[in-house]
């Protein structure tokens, strides 16, 4: 939007101009006329009537005209900012106010017109307190009054802004500096960078900041009030040289701590910088293991975590709803009743262990339920893209059984980095016909998923420029896509070539070398053995907070692709990923290890806003209620009604044997359909980690009237109308299967109400959908 | 996330400068508010976009060239369209034959000859589609969004009980559904604001009654009971949790839908019989009659599609001339209809219609003029065969589009292509970022708008850049 003003005509100007001088009319008219009124008031007498209504007259006629100039004033010069409208506004209802009080004085209601008359004269000073402020500053009345010396905002600064005189220590200079170049980078780089640089101008080093632009030095050190940068950013948001141009402005603090830093000298410590951004350790870590009365080391850490931010535990959940949870979780399979029955009236102390190790063993149950989420994270599907022309490849077979082995994580990240023909689909990616953005070229598309999904770490802004929001640079990023590389990368900036050729890297060289003139096959197989070391703790901490994040419903750490954002608990997470690599980077003990503490034990929690969920500052109080994902919501219908895909819907690309593995055919087996897709099963196309698990109408449409469900619903009232003719009987049935309990009273009345005493099919599908729909069914709690 | 909403100081800024400068000092509004405006002011609520899927050759439509009968033994080169051409209602402004009821309104909206689909390398439908309809070129790191979903996002609804964005005519079970489906998305915005499908027109009611075979009694009490139960079960406990509260809401939402006076309109046999007649030219021409039905109950963004599938429609790898008749009466008609219907109805005033395609055709040229890339179709220079007479090449430097309502020109053309072959924009070229960026200026969401993604702030249009085409606006 272009914010242009124009040249304007001279004679607007020059009436615009006159604004500043015809206020000072009716300002002090309007007062003389109140304060007239008053010694008329105070002496009951009218001696100054006449003259009251002369000088009222002759103040709204200025008032008029201020008005009138001060609009094309405004709109022929610069002036801008949050008090301008105020001004106007304020100029305009004395205006109005004045006219009143005028035409009010002749009818002689006294007591408004009095009033009008007070409001008109507020009105006027106002007008002309916000009218100064506009010419001479927001501060310029009020900055002598000694109850506004105040310090300047406060900021996240641990500086003493006010404080000129005093020396900084290095270490202090050096925060300092970080402070600024994190101002600038948020605010500045996007068009004062590597890739951008508007108006000759770069604000990312040291050396270009110091020389300036194209209208020369931006800022002059020691003096914040002659530097151009200073200014620009201090504009008012819709002056043309104000600064930035696009997104949002700058904070105050933000700018105090600039005008700071230029006039401390503009300082920047020499050596090597130290980034803005925070970087996690990559070192694994073994914290000890904090004392307590808990067995499980997940709860001692838990506990000490509790103590330090003085929350409590609150006594863990039944064991039906632990079973639920459990079943949900570890198979995404609800309980059968008779499952469940024989857990509830089961004696032994360590039943949940039991119970939990069980659902671990029953291989090709876990591995249908972990097929979905590891699809999903390595772009895996049955139908989709790049199947037609063959530019992709499904790793179907080789995921299933490394599930269901439980392969061990290392081997399983190795194989997928340096494949064998079964698991290559993952790094191949996706190959498009045509030319496509050279940040999209599958040895790129690599390098981001490998990056994404095993170390929490997005590259996807460094294959295009340098990142803004991380350290990461492209040619770093094109060093690591060169490893997936049969013949060299010539590296593009924003899909341009800058006649470079990329070199081969490592994105942590701490972990190891890449042979540059090794074969493709020699410098995947390079790249595995290193990012799988122990040593890389950053690999274990991200599957570890994975995991954790799909059992509690939130990571140790979120985004869980953010893996440089800071942990709830950092030696809780830390310990998990030290006590996984230490113990055959197993998986299901890993689960088994948080299903048995006590910390996943806890009532689940919930909060209003899925956002809060992300934030910073969150809390562990519990697992968070999670929403069933489309397959379990589909499971769960085809195991409590009737199930809901034939063998026709298996997909082809699944393993041969599958069919003796399933009890029925799993939603996570058949290719995406209308139903799992409004119920937010993803198109693979890219990785996704987190699905969207918010209700909304689309999928209540669907679920209301789609067809799928609808026939399947019909068909489960066929059979169930032949298995339980006797009413009471089906809708205990029904309970017991669909949410683990049998009905309430009141429950068995209102399901009684709709099914009659002859369940018909009609009354048996509208219960079946019913129970469907309830938060109970669809919700793990 | 950014929200950009139409703020309160900004409209009295707007609106103080305006009205008072114009009572004050009597100076020409516009003058007077340069400058002032930081937000768009709508001038169109609802979207139709009218999808020509497969590539509708400009010269065989609505930029029609010198006509060459087909005589055995011709050669190609030098055919540029294989129709005469008609009048229409603009001066000097012919289209092709059979399209003349779409010539008749042109006074009512603008026409674009001079639309350039990107060069991706091979031509190709699904990627020029993926292109066309989220601004983007495929792939991208994150899924992008359609316009429609973008707009569902920014807008809303506009009736909270019709879904603000309605895709008509679409299956998904032809060939290459998998690429359509890559755009037919909301992407990273969540499915929330993802299309509402109805791939059959005349089914549409299906889509918002309940299921076959449930009377509304039945439906009624069948909610009853689910609320009956919700109430009695123990989910109290549960407290007040986003995913029940969604839960809850999103069942509310699709009740009021299904049982909203509003969803009548998705029934078509209530349309009188006259006009469903001029509108029935088959799916297409109902999907139109949908869409006109839905505008008037408050739609906000509504595709109508010829519906894409390889070979068929507009896709002419053979025999273009003779499919092109066929074409345009599915089209002709009901266009024209809807524009007219739309226009008496008053709601052409704050209704876009887009008419487009992903690319044009051409007899002898594949893609770019003066780039070589892989021939797509087989077409001898000497044409021996009626089959071979039409345009079957994919050609993307001139390609025609129609822009109604909503603040768009009427009577107005808008760029220029070659009379002879290459047939390419010679004048006022126009790419996808400045159609799109037109479009959300009409509808009022600033060309900032964008959504963090990843950290990663991702436009409407490719860097928030796409120029708005401030010739087509009033």
């Amino acid at each position: 939007m272009s914010v242009e003003i124009s040249e304007s005509f001279w004679l607007w100007k020059f009436l615009g101009h006159l604004h500043p001088l015809v206020v000072h009319f009716p300002v002090s008219l309007l007062c003389v006329a109140l304060f007239l009124e008053f010694v008329d008031y105070t002496r009951k007498s009218k001696i100054y009537a006449r003259a009251i209504l002369m000088l009222l007259w002759l103040g709204t006629l200025g008032a008029f005209f201020s008005v009138a100039f001060g609009l094309v004033l405004a709109n022929t010069e610069e002036y801008g900012g949050d008090d301008l409208p105020i001004h106007q506004w304020l100029g305009i209802a004395t205006l109005i106010l004045a006219s009143a009080t005028i035409y009010l004085s002749h009818n002689r209601h006294l007591r408004t017109y009095r009033l009008l008359l007070i409001a008109t004269v507020l009105g006027v000073s106002l007008a002309g307190h916000y009218g100064a402020m506009l010419t001479h500053g927001s501060d310029y009345l009020s900055g002598t009054l000694p109850a506004t010396h105040q310090d300047p905002a406060p900021s996240p600064s641990q500086f003493a802004l006010t404080s000129t005189t005093e020396e900084l220590d290095p270490n202090q200079l050096q925060e300092l500096n970080i402070e600024v170049r994190t101002i600038l980078a948020h605010n500045c780089y996007s068009c004062h960078g590597e890739v951008k640089q508007k108006g000759d101008l770069r604000l990312d080093s040291k050396d270009a900041l110091m020389a300036g632009g194209e209208n020369g030095p931006i800022l002059q050190p020691g003096n914040s009030g002659k530097s151009e940068i200073i200014r620009r950013i201090s504009l008012p948001a819709n002056h043309k040289e104000a600064m930035p141009t696009k997104g949002k402005r700058l904070t105050s603090s933000e700018i105090e701590i600039l005008r700071y830093w230029i006039d401390r000298g503009a300082p920047w410590p020499e050596g090597e910088e130290r980034s803005i951004f925070r970087m996690a350790e990559m070192a694994p870590r073994l914290p000890q293991v904090p004392q307590g009365v808990y067995k499980n080391p997940i709860d001692r850490f838990v506990n000490s975590y509790f103590q330090k931010l003085g929350l409590k535990w609150t006594a863990p959940v039944d064991d039906r709803t632990y079973a639920r949870r459990v079943y949900l979780d570890l198979i995404g399979l609800l309980p059968e009743p008779k499952e469940l029955e024989d857990f509830l009236t089961d004696n032994a102390p360590n039943k949940r262990e039991k119970l939990a190790q069980q659902l671990l063993n029953r291989n090709d149950d876990y591995a249908q339920h972990w097929l979905t989420f590891w699809n999903d994270a390595l772009r895996n599907d049955y139908t989709g893209t790049g199947y037609i022309t063959q530019g992709r490849s499904g790793i179907t077979p080789w995921l299933y059984s490394a599930l269901a082995q439980n392969k061990p994580y290392n081997e399983f990240v190795h194989q997928l980095i340096s494949p064998n023909e079964a698991s290559q689909g993952f790094i191949k990616g996706i190959k498009w016909r045509g030319t496509i953005n050279a940040s999209q070229r599958t040895e790129m598309q690599a390098a981001q998923n490998v990056a994404q999904v095993f170390l929490g770490l997005n590259l996807k802004c460094a294959s295009c420029h340098d990142s803004f929001v991380s350290d990461w640079k492209l040619e770093q990023a094109y060093g690591f896509a060169n490893i997936f590389a049969d013949t060299l990368l010539e590296i593009n900036r924003c899909d341009k070539p800058i006649g470079k050729m990329a070199s081969t890297q490592m994105l942590f060289p701490e972990l190891g070398e890449i042979a540059i003139d090794a074969s493709t096959e020699q410098r995947l197989r390079q790249l595995a053995d290193n990012l799988i070391k122990p040593a890389d703790g950053r690999l274990y901490r991200t599957l570890v907070n994975r995991i954790w994040a799909q059992l509690m419903g939130r990571g140790l750490i979120e985004p869980v692709d953010v893996m440089d954002n800071l942990p709830w608990s950092q030696d809780l997470l830390d310990w998990m990923a030290y006590d996984f690599t230490e113990n055959g980077f197993d998986i299901k003990r890993l689960m088994l290890q948080i299903v048995t503490s006590e910390a996943y034990q806890l009532p689940g929690t919930s909060v209003k806003e899925p956002e809060i969920l992300m934030n910073q500052d969150y809390q562990f109080t519990g697992m968070v209620r999670k929403r069933l994902t489309a397959e379990q919501f589909a499971d769960a219908i085809s195991r409590t009604f009737v199930p809901m895909y034939a063998d026709s819907s298996l997909s082809d690309k699944l393993p041969e044997e599958i069919k003796g593995k399933i009890p029925f055919v799993r939603a996570s087996l058949v290719k995406n359909d209308a139903f799992l897709t409004a119920l937010g099963r993803p198109n693979r196309e890219t990785v996704m980690t987190t699905r969207n698990t918010q209700a909304n109408l689309l999928q209540a449409l669907e679920l209301t009237n789609g067809q799928q469900l609808d026939r399947t619903l019909k068909e489960g009232a066929k059979q169930w109308k032949q298995h339980y003719p006797q009413p009471d009987l089906l809708i205990t049935e029904m309970y017991r299967r669909a949410l683990g309990r049998t009905p309430n009273q009141k429950e068995s009345e209102t399901a009684r109400r709709i099914v009659g005493n002859q369940p018909n099919e009609n009354n048996i599908a509208d219960l079946m959908w019913a129970m469907a729909m309830l938060p109970e069914f669809q919700l793990i709690y | 996330m950014h929200h950009y909403n139409w703020n309160r100081r900004d409209f009295l800024k707007g609106a103080s400068a305006a009205t008072m400068a114009a009572l004050a000092a009597s100076l020409p509004t516009s003058q007077i508010i340069t400058g002032c405006s930081p937000k768009p002011t709508a001038s169109a609520d609802t979207v139709i976009l009218l999808w020509m899927a497969g590539g509708m050759a400009h010269t065989e439509t609505f930029d029609p060239k010198r006509f060459t009968p087909y005589e055995t033994g011709m050669e190609g080169n030098r055919v540029l369209s294989t129709f005469p051409s008609m009048p229409t209602v603009l001066d000097g402004i012919q289209f092709s034959e059979g399209l003349q009821s779409i010539g008749g309104v042109m006074d009512k909206g603008t026409l674009i000859r001079s639309y350039m689909a990107a060069d991706m390398g091979h031509i190709l439908h699904s990627r020029h589609q993926y292109h066309w309809h989220t601004c983007y070129e495929p792939p991208q790191t994150v899924a992008a969004p359609h316009i429609g979903s973008w707009i569902a996002k920014e807008l809303g609804p506009k009736n909270p009980v019709i879904p603000a964005f309605i895709d008509i005519g679409q299956r998904f079970t032809v060939g290459e559904a998998e690429e359509l489906k890559a755009f037919h998305t909301a992407g990273f915005l969540g499915n929330e604001f993802g299309p509402f499908f109805i791939p059959d027109p005349s089914q549409g009611l299906d889509s918002v009654r309940p299921p076959a075979g449930m009377d509304s009694q039945r439906f009624e009490r069948r909610n009853q009971l689910y609320n009956e139960l919700i109430n009695n079960s123990p989910v109290g406990e549960f407290g007040s949790d986003y995913q029940r509260e969604s839960l809850r809401r999103s069942m509310e939402q699709a009740y009021a839908l299904l049982n909203s006076p509003e969803s009548k309109a998705f029934d078509l046999s209530t349309e009188p019989r006259n006009s469903y007649d001029i509108y029935n030219t088959g799916k297409f021409g109902l999907g139109c009659l949908l869409a006109r039905r839905l505008t008037e109950q408050g739609a906000r963004f509504i595709s109508v599609t010829t519906e894409y599938e390889p070979f068929k429609g507009w896709d002419t790898h053979e025999n273009g001339n003779s499919r092109l008749v066929e074409m345009k009466k599915q089209i002709d008609g009901p266009v024209a209809q809807l524009i007219k219907d739309l226009d008496q109805s008053g709601h052409l005033d704050r209704t876009m219609i887009v008419l487009a395609s992903e690319f044009s055709r051409d007899m002898m040229v594949e893609g770019r003029p003066d780039a070589t890339v892989k021939e797509q179709v087989n077409q001898p220079d000497i044409l021996n065969d009626p089959k071979f007479y039409g345009m079957h090449r994919h050609f993307t430097d001139g390609c025609s589009m129609l822009m109604f309502g909503g603040g768009i020109k009427k009577g107005f053309v808008y760029g220029k292509t070659a009379d002879e072959r290459p047939c390419k924009t010679i004048e006022n070229p126009v790419k996808i970022d400045q159609i799109h960026q037109t479009i959300y200026h009409a509808l009022g969401i600033p060309p900032e708008t964008n959504y963090e993604i990843e950290k990663r702030p991702f436009y409407t249009t490719p860097d928030g850049k796409g120029q708005i085409i401030k010739e087509l606006l009033v």
